[in-house]
């Protein structure tokens, strides 16, 4: 008996004894399964995900949970991937022989590449958190949905905001010149930044590929400067994206705007607070929430409370995956796999806290509208300046002091 | 296509990039030539010395460049004290044991920082972190030039040491005849435990002169530790002039590679040169090594 086969069974004889039990205790309930990297090196990541998920669930239960369904309450399955394809696979099954309705995760685009697999075959609805590579909804999948922009949207949506919002300020944006980490992430957003350079009317004058490692960034922003470009696209983690920012302030580097896309530093609180000065009116493209809506106040007020954190574009995803499920099984009526499957896919959800229209799914389960919100640090503060229907404030540019 | 200025400030930061890388290798070749180990762990414990740099400037206030006085002497202990525990018992395994272990340290001192401090980035920034002049049309940073000047005094240090002293001279005698310094009634063990501690101790150094400009964070000491073991076979093993020079030519390289070649090729450059290096002179370009 193989380790899987093993889980397989020893899931099916939890939920054989268990059953029962649960019925007589609780009555009405829904079963929820989540896979995510809780231990292992994204714990810390995933849980600020899994609170997202907990704030959205409490709410719901503690507004009577799903009307159509008698009140019945939402339960999480909680399944731990450590980060591993292998565990997630195993992880995904159990849970879907406990009796889930709707499958959330897994975080990592690997291991959701593997895992849409499993709920494809067990007809499961799979809603992917943080998972964010463009091929996870490719192959005429039925059952898998993604409510946040993958990174294609990320990429063409932010370059677009950036564009629009030059124009709205009379500068014309020709040269693009964009650094990005030579991982999975910054070369899927490197090609959609140069594959959107002729659609767009920019020229991609410099693209440079870094290692993470590296601890000197000086030649390469120097190459950067000497070809002149209007714009500056980074996208990066933390460290090298700090000394990429440091670097180019020095060397004067002379462009319209420094721009991180999907940037894991300039839009972050606290590389802000350890980098004011350097950080002010940095911008990003970047997951947030809609800072007009009167709902998103509310919520993080309620997560503030609960977790003693301010909530951050993790949790807001999850938050938001959550309501989704629950309009659908409201639609639905029942706790079928496939029914609800028809329920995400005609989901047409208004009231929500996302910089966007409203969510609805395409064919292959991508959200139409996802969008990320174009970001840029004033006053120390991470501000929504784009797109302009969602903006706090006006965005200053051209950014003068990038031209020393 | 060809750029003054772009080649200048290439050459200028490649100079301080090596000096860097240098200042890391020198710990890491002393031990090999001593020792006779490769140390996987240099890095996780220059990752440790930015810690104790970041927490001494963070909750006592001390200047990175004067917490040397601190760490310097304090890495030394804490590298007598790794080598009597985790290496000395281990000296006569196979060399590929002794490989693991190395490697297991610093995963080791790698997690437990994880655990101690989480993956937070840190910075320390005194007042001259953002200070630069300009040199003709390039930019000079100062805690990068700091930095290499301290290299080139370290190697000056380590130098003089090695040549004047007794333990220097008992080190050396080690390094090239190990049976023979064991005859001549050396403390070989005693000797061994120095030179991992001087090795630490350097790279404490070294730690403390890159905080300023760069971040701390678990996995940092990865950033510099394989170029510091491309310095060191470049340079040839435990030989310090060698590893300074070395550091220069990895640090040109890889800046020039940058400026100059299209993409992340820089890398490339750098460990092309490397295979050449091992392929036509083993022993490393300033044939100081003392391999057997």
């Amino acid at each position: 008996m193989n380790r899987r086969a093993f889980l397989k069974a020893a899931g099916a004889a939890a939920v054989l004894s268990a059953g029962p039990v649960v019925v007589r205790a609780q009555g009405k309930e829904v079963k929820l399964g989540y896979i995510l990297p809780v231990t292992g090196p994204l714990a810390f990541e995933a849980q600020l995900s899994l609170n997202g998920l907990q704030l959205a669930v409490d709410e719901i239960n503690n507004a009577g949970g799903v009307k159509s369904l008698g009140g019945a309450k939402l339960t999480l399955l909680p399944g731990d991937t450590q980060n591993k394809v292998e565990l997630g696979n195993s992880e995904a099954a159990r849970l879907i022989d406990q009796g889930i309705s709707v499958l959330i995760g897994p975080f990592s685009s690997l291991v959701a590449y593997s895992v849409r697999q499993v709920t494809e075959k067990n007809k499961t609805p799979f809603m992917l958190l943080a998972a964010v590579a463009d091929n996870l909804t490719e192959g005429g999948l039925k059952y898998v949905f993604r409510v946040q922009p993958n990174g294609k949207a990320m990429a063409t949506l932010t370059m677009n905001n950036m564009l629009e919002m030059a124009r709205q300020a009379n500068v014309a944006i020709k040269r693009v010149a964009m650094m990005h980490e030579d991982g999975n992430f910054g070369t899927t957003m490197g090609n959609h930044v140069e594959a959107f350079s002729g659609k767009l009317g920019y020229t991609l004058v410099q693209r440079i590929p870094y290692s993470l490692k590296s601890p000197d960034f000086t030649a390469e922003l120097s190459k950067v400067k000497a070809s002149k470009p209007d714009l500056l696209v980074i996208s990066g983690y933390y460290g090298d994206s700090k000394i990429i920012a440091e670097t180019a302030s020095k060397l004067r580097i002379g462009v319209h705007a420094l721009v991180g896309l999907a940037n894991a530093a300039y839009s972050n609180p606290k590389f802000i607070a350890d980098n004011r000065e350097l950080t002010e009116q940095l911008f990003d493209g970047n997951y947030w929430h809609n800072p007009q809506s009167s709902r998103a106040k509310v919520v993080f007020a309620a997560y503030e409370k609960r977790f003693n954190s301010t909530l951050t574009s993790h949790g807001v995803q999850a938050y938001t995956v959550m309501h989704v499920i629950k309009d659908a099984l409201e639609r639905a009526g029942s706790t079928d796999r496939d029914k609800l499957r028809d329920a995400l896919a005609k989901t047409n959800l208004a009231d929500h806290i996302l910089p966007q229209d409203a969510i609805k799914f395409d064919e292959t389960g991508e959200n139409v509208n996802a969008s990320p919100a174009l970001l840029q640090v004033q006053n120390g503060r991470p501000t929504v300046v784009g797109p302009a229907r969602f903006a706090e404030a006006k965005p200053i540019f051209p950014v003068a002091k990038w031209h020393g | 296509m060809f750029d003054l200025d772009l080649l200048l400030q290439a050459v200028v930061s490649g100079l301080l990039l090596g000096g860097v890388y240098g200042l890391v290798a020198f710990g890491l070749s002393l031990i090999f030539g001593v020792l006779r180990i490769i140390n996987f762990a240099h890095g996780a414990v220059m990752m440790l010395a930015m810690y104790a740099t970041y927490w001494l400037f963070t909750l006592a206030g001390i200047d990175p460049y004067l917490s040397i006085v601190l760490t310097a002497p304090g890495f030394f202990v804490v590298g007598v004290l790794l080598q009597r525990v985790v290496i000395e018992p281990n000296r006569l395994a196979a060399e590929h044991n002794q490989l693991l272990l190395t490697l297991g340290l610093a995963l080791f001192l790698e997690n437990l920082a994880l655990v101690l401090w989480q993956g937070d980035f840190r910075t320390v920034r005194p007042s001259y972190a953002g200070k630069f002049f300009p040199l003709g049309e390039a930019v000079v940073e100062l805690p990068r030039l700091v930095a290499c000047g301290g290299a080139v005094v370290m190697a000056a240090v380590l130098f003089v040491f090695l040549r004047r002293t007794d333990v220097g001279k008992a080190i050396r005698a080690l390094a090239e005849e190990p049976e023979g310094a064991l005859l001549m009634g050396i403390n070989v063990s005693r000797i061994r435990a120095v030179a991992y501690g001087i090795g630490c101790g350097a790279v404490a150094v070294a730690g403390a002169l890159v905080t300023p400009f760069f971040y701390v964070a678990p996995d940092v000491g990865e950033s510099f530790n394989i170029m510091a073991f491309v310095v060191v076979v470049l340079g040839g093993m435990g030989n310090f002039v060698g590893a300074l020079l070395g550091g220069f030519i990895v640090g040109l390289a890889e800046s020039l590679g940058a400026a100059l070649l299209p993409g992340s090729l820089k890398q490339l450059v750098v460990f092309a040169f490397f295979v050449l290096v091992l392929l036509f002179r083993p022993a490393g370009l300033f044939g100081g090594g003392r391999g057997r």
